[in-house]
């Protein structure tokens, strides 16, 4: 198995996440294991699904880190400075169609009243053949509904990783 | 590293993959008058193939492929064309997978995206008909 190799449609991402109420989130070094992630990846994006869900978004929002910097000025000169600083991982505004009795949802929507649940999420890309995954441990918090009269219902949330090295990056080559 | 699929082997896919799901109602490229002695066929017309071009020069950095074929449905009946076009929505709409014979020139696409579009009637060829566009996203 090679990795993918292809420019990929945005449509081939999707999310997953530890199935179970009260779920032991993977270690750093599990998150880039992919023994470990492919448990959670259920089998349409090559996963193997024993331990993981789809949620079902409307689209899989920007990830990664956060670009963090302190900016500072000096009197009298010119310019200014930036300085990178440790990157967070960022938060995922996550949008989702509405389903209440969704298993992943409602998993969702107990971690983001309970506050403290941590539970791994895996975003996957897929080519019919190979996959990459993105890892990483994350509360969730924000949770919304928004039901305009015309049009879908929507299911909103964040999710917020925990810790500045809780993801990782893993594929199954 | 992004390579234009021929426009040959969409045309092969999209025959092949349609036969599959419409058998044994017949499937054609174009329409022919001579088809509109068969009570129900479907043909399709490919169009709009087109990948995105970054910046040169070299020729490869281009975006995904996203052709668009139209479908039309050709009955005696209305409601024979409405359940053709039903199998081809559920078979396909949202479809993710091989698109065309996977032994030949099958490939992956990551979505193939229907559009129902509107169903009229031609009065010369006494046929029902419905049109259809698809969209697919081709990874390149």
């Amino acid at each position: 198995m090679a990795l993918i190799n292809k420019v990929l449609p945005g449509y081939v991402a999707t999310l997953w996440c530890q199935e179970g109420a009260n779920p032991t989130a993977l270690t750093d070094a599990q998150l880039a294991t992919w023994t470990n992630v492919e448990t959670i990846v259920g089998t349409s994006a090559g996963g193997t699904g024993t331990a993981g869900i789809q949620v079902p978004v409307e689209t899989i929002p920007k990830f990664g880190a956060d670009d963090a910097h302190v900016a500072y000025a000096i009197a009298g000169a010119r310019t200014g400075a930036k300085m990178t600083t440790q990157n967070q991982v960022t938060s995922l505004s996550v949008i989702a169609p509405w389903n209440p009795a969704d298993p992943a949802q409602l998993l969702i929507r107990n971690d983001g009243y309970n506050g403290t649940i941590i539970r791994t999420y895996v975003i996957a890309v897929y080519d019919g053949t190979d996959t990459v995954a993105y890892a990483f441990n994350g509360r969730i918090g924000g949770l919304a509904w928004e039901m305009a009269t015309n049009a879908e219902g929507k299911f909103i949330f964040d999710i917020h990783p925990t810790g500045g090295n809780s993801y990782g990056w893993s594929n199954n080559s | 590293m992004s390579v234009q699929q021929n426009p040959a082997i969409y045309a092969e896919c999209i025959q092949y993959q349609l036969e599959n799901i419409v058998t044994p109602i017949p499937v054609y490229a174009n329409f022919n008058r001579n088809w509109a002695k068969e009570p129900k066929f479907v043909t399709w017309h490919l169009r709009n193939i087109h990948q995105p071009v970054y910046t040169g020069q070299t020729q490869n950095n281009k975006g995904i492929d996203r052709p668009v074929f139209q479908m039309s449905i050709f009955s005696q009946k209305l409601e024979d064309a409405l359940n053709i076009s039903n199998n081809i929505l559920q078979s396909l709409h949202g479809y993710s997978g091989v698109f065309g014979d996977p032994g030949t020139t099958g490939f992956f696409i990551a979505k193939a995206d229907i559009v129902w579009l509107y169903n009229t009637y031609d009065d010369k060829v006494g046929l029902q008909q419905i049109i259809m566009d698809c969209t697919l996203d081709v990874p390149t």
